[in-house]
């Protein structure tokens, strides 16, 4: 077998000689995490709240900025002589009055999952299946504007020219009709919040501790973002895995591609590590279950007989390959063996028995220094190399999704930001944790990086804000679907496309 | 070095008809796995000059390259025929500034970098997909064409598990993995064995009665080999002893043998290690009590001391087999997949003390709230069988278990605790002890 060589790739198909091959090293990264979706623990976590203080606590948090948006934007607007005055509650608008008004947005559809739908489902001999989409034909969908006071249903042109979901604070301009519809004239939205400088929070650490030595800033560096493993039981399809962790560890490919995987200082693992670890038993099964065990004692743990430990080691070993090389943020998605309600705690430290000694201590919060394999929320929030990162394994966006007509996904990501709400459909069609006091899906500050994990294809873009805000968002694909691996250089932001594949002829 | 490479690779690619990755190479041989990638090339070259066609080879190409019209970026792609294509989405709303549309993509045409595997038969057309090829290297070598390019998982498989007691941070080095220096690991301190003397407590409180004499065993195991005289406890323990470097030791046994040209054998014997306790099954449907189960039990226990002077007489002589031996061979990947366990051909007693050891009982016990104890699962092994496949079976395992006591649900496990058994099925390749600890008792 003749193989031509080329002087670029002679040197790995030659014969060994004596030169001696480097051993590289990694560019050093600084991650600090945040914990601004950490639930609360134990005891403290309580699901008896009602969703509806969610509500309230967003739009108390939001409206503030959509007022300040919407009062700059409409200070002299004027139709037919008038100026549009603003109104307190949805409630107070006056039918022939121009006026704006702030809350939140609400949508009717009939194909939206209902929950007395649910309750309906079990009488059902087979459910339907999940939908695509919860939008059908234009026209048939209500939007409404809701506060603490009351609902308001709107109408006019407008509100097709414009990507609205559930959750999301506006405020509207316009008149009530004699329906008792409100005119909208125009809509303004929060858009993109304060952005942090890089470094900020590093520094601002460093300036409460005085005595620390000013630490040094490496060059960046790159991070590598890949989700949906899907690291299933079966072992016959994971040699994309296999090269994957070689070419993340260096040990595949030539010197030079080496060299720059070398540079590759993290890697964001978002969401869907395993293919189906958690499938959640209908209610009907669980019945059943219940009943053929009437009269045993109730089993309590997992069915050892049902369970498959293999995508856990596997996944585990995975990473246990990769930390003595590369630290890793790691994002729970929706099949991943935690729980399914946003935000998502972090897999629990037992099923990594060999990737658990990279993490922190027991019962110790993870700090910069402790931390070197980072099992976080979904959504997760962290900077890296002074960047703030804000990522989700891709449910908010899947669900906003079916909201919309439409395909473009980074559209709908550029929208999640300037609505500063990482998932504006929960709780309606989303499910989450019922916050007490104040949703931490806002965003408070805004992130210079914005990824969003199993998507059906790569897509990246940016977004500028009122102030120079600048926002990366990426779109990332399904690693066994697409092979894709996104890369992102970590000072000027630019992202590249790693595919690893295999030739299967043709 | 040049000999030794040669040798392996005769050894595993022409005789063993392994599939050798440069990575499995490059731990065999402790090089630097650019090293590894020329040997295999140079071992490639030299067997196809000689008889062309009797080694295969894969190869890597790496490099950049426009992706196939069915994976273009779909933003992209729209913004291509941005007229055409229906207006999607619709605005956003207050948008601070206009924006042209095509701001979702600034970048040009994306070229995209590729790892691409590739069989040698379609390296030239993998090639000409490429618009620059950065590098490219022999992936493995196999002596016969692949059927399924999936089995190549089966050398990494191989890797974990035969260098699995290696320190990564350490041995890494040499292989040319990237280091990192500032690697932050905790030393291994939070997985507390469970202690000794509770369990054997357990043991005798709330096991079903399973008598450690041999008598009631031999009713349970309907095996041929039980009629035979019962092993006085010295040679079980010793058999018992230290499961994992037997099994290491007697797959170089059969390395050996494949050598001197007792090959046949060899493979039997390999098979029958694939497949585990080919006479039980039948009359045993839940598992069968090989002693894997005997092995994986034992691995819970930290009873040590009971079983040190056996293990060390084994030690030794499987240092000593060691020596004699001056390549690892490759043993089956998974710790749990049970061994026949023939290292020690003449003793014929130890190869049926085995099954004579007492089948462990599923123990619980309730303790300030949390039931422990160890329990019988089903675990799911996939090995490579002799012909190639990859088989993916059910076996029973054991595991250690604490879970909330049902009543009182109050105590938040601390996860110490939720460690335990992870780190107990790990910790199983050095210690045995559970079975000893039993029969020391009686």
């Amino acid at each position: 077998m003749a193989v031509d060589n080329t002087p670029s790739d002679g040197a790995l198909l030659s014969a060994p000689s004596d030169t001696q091959h480097e051993t590289l090293n990694r560019s050093p990264s600084q991650y600090n995490p945040l914990n601004t979706f950490d639930l609360p623990k134990g005891e403290h976590r309580l699901y008896q709240q009602q969703y509806a203080d969610m509500y309230f606590a967003r739009l108390a948090a939001l409206k503030p900025a959509v007022e300040q948006v919407a009062a700059d934007a409409w200070v002299d607007y004027e139709i037919a002589g008038e100026t549009p005055r603003q109104v307190d509650r949805v409630l107070d608008v006056r039918q022939g009055d121009l006026c704006w008004v702030v809350g939140t947005c609400y949508m009717e559809m009939p194909l939206k999952p209902n929950v007395l739908d649910d309750i309906g489902k079990e009488h059902w001999i087979a459910a339907p299946p999940p939908r695509v989409k919860y939008v059908e034909d234009e026209g048939k969908e209500q939007m409404m504007l809701e506060d603490e006071s009351g609902r308001l249903r709107l109408t006019g042109g407008v509100l097709g020219q414009v990507l609205l979901v559930t959750g999301a604070i506006i405020a509207v301009v316009g008149t009530e009709n004699k329906d008792g519809d409100f005119e909208v004239i125009d809509v303004r939205v929060p858009d993109l919040p304060r952005q942090p400088q890089r470094w900020e929070r590093d520094d601002g650490d460093a300036a409460l501790n005085p005595k620390a030595p000013t630490p040094t800033r490496p060059q960046g560096g790159k991070v590598a973002i890949v989700s949906g493993l899907s690291i299933s039981g079966d072992a016959g399809d994971t040699l994309t895995l296999d090269l994957l962790m070689e070419y993340l560890l260096g040990e595949s490919t030539g010197p030079e591609d080496q060299a720059s995987t070398a540079q590759i200082s993290h890697l964001i693992i978002a969401g869907n590590s395993l293919s189906n670890a958690s499938p959640i038993p209908s209610r009907s099964a669980l019945l059943a279950a219940s009943a053929k065990n009437r009269g045993h004692a109730k089993k309590y743990g997992y069915d050892s007989s049902a369970y498959n430990a293999a995508p856990t080691d596997r996944l585990d070993t995975f990473l246990a390959n990769l930390l003595p090389s590369i630290p890793i943020t790691l994002l729970p998605g929706e099949h991943d063996p935690t729980s399914t309600s946003l935000p998502q705690p972090p897999i629990h430290a037992a099923m990594f028995p060999h990737s658990r000694a990279y993490m922190p201590p027991p019962n110790q919060p993870p700090t910069p220094t402790n931390t070197w394999f980072s099992p976080t929320t979904n959504p997760s929030t962290f900077d890296l190399c002074g960047y703030r990162f804000l990522g989700t394994s891709g449910q908010p966006l899947d669900d906003i999704y079916r909201y919309v007509h439409g395909e473009n996904r980074l559209e709908m990501m550029e929208a999640m930001l300037r609505w500063r709400l990482v998932a504006p459909t929960a709780p309606d069609t989303l499910w989450c944790y019922p916050f007490q006091d104040g949703d931490a899906f806002v965003m408070k500050e805004c992130p210079h990086v914005f990824f969003v994990g199993n998507q059906p294809k790569f897509e990246t873009g940016v977004v500028e804000g009122p102030r120079g805000e600048q926002v990366r968002m990426v779109a990332v694909p399904g690693f066994r679907e697409t092979g894709e691996v996104v890369v992102v250089d970590l000072e000027s932001l630019e992202v590249e496309v790693v595919k690893v594949e295999i030739f299967e002829g043709g | 070095m040049a000999q030794d490479y040669t040798e392996y690779l005769a050894i595993n690619v022409l005789n063993e008809q392994q599939i050798v990755s440069y990575r499995l190479l490059s731990r065999a041989l402790k090089v630097h796995v650019n090293f590894a990638k020329q040997m295999l090339y140079e071992f490639h070259r030299k067997q196809n000059a000689k008889k062309p066609g009797s080694v295969h080879a894969t190869y890597l190409l790496t490099g950049t390259r426009r992706p196939t019209p069915s994976q273009v970026n779909g933003s992209h792609s729209q913004e291509d025929c941005e007229d055409t294509v229906m207006q999607s989405s619709p605005m956003l709303p207050s948008r601070s500034f206009p924006q042209p549309d095509n701001e979702t993509a600034e970048e040009e045409a994306p070229l995209i970098r590729s790892i691409m595997l590739v069989k040698q038969e379609h390296l030239d057309q993998a090639k000409a997909t490429f618009e620059t090829i950065s590098s490219i290297h022999i992936y493995s070598l196999e002596a016969n064409g692949l059927s399924d390019v999936q089995v190549l998982t089966e050398c990494n498989r191989k890797v974990a598990a035969d260098y699995a007691s290696e320190d990564q941070l350490e041995a890494w080095k040499q292989y040319g993995t990237i280091q990192n220096p500032n690697v932050k690991r905790r030393k291994r301190g939070t997985a507390p064995p469970p202690p000794p003397a509770p369990i054997a407590k357990t043991a005798d409180v709330k096991v079903k009665p399973a008598p450690p004499t041999a008598k009631p065993e031999q009713k349970v195991d309907s095996k041929p080999s039980s009629a035979k005289p019962t092993p006085e406890p010295e040679q079980t323990k010793k058999s018992a002893a230290k499961p994992a470097p037997a099994k290491r030791q007697n797959s170089d046994i059969f390395k050996s043998f494949a050598k001197s040209k007792t090959k046949p054998k060899g493979e039997s014997q390999s098979s029958a290690e694939a497949s585990p306790a080919p006479a039980e099954p039948e009359d045993q449907p839940m598992g069968g009590f090989s002693e894997d189960e005997a092995d994986d039990n034992a691995l819970m226990e930290a009873e040590k001391a009971s079983d040190a002077p056996a293990g060390k007489s084994k030690k030794d002589r499987a240092a000593e087999l060691e020596a004699m031996m001056d390549q690892e061979d490759e043993e089956m990947e998974d710790a749990a997949t049970p061994v026949a366990e023939p290292e020690e051909p003449e003793n014929a007693i130890d190869k049926v003390s085995p099954p004579k050891e007492e089948e462990p009982k599923e123990t619980v016990k309730v303790e300030n709230g949390r039931r422990r104890g160890r329990r019988r699962v089903m675990k799911k092994v996939t090995a490579k069988d002799e012909e190639g496949y990859l088989v993916t079976k059910e076996e029973a395992a054991w595991e250690s278990f604490s879970e909330d006591e049902p009543p009182p649900k109050k105590a938040r496990l601390p996860s110490a605790q939720t460690s335990s058994k992870p780190a107990a099925k790990k910790g199983g390749k050095t210690q045995g002890g559970n079975i000893m600890s039993f029969f020391g008792k009686k």
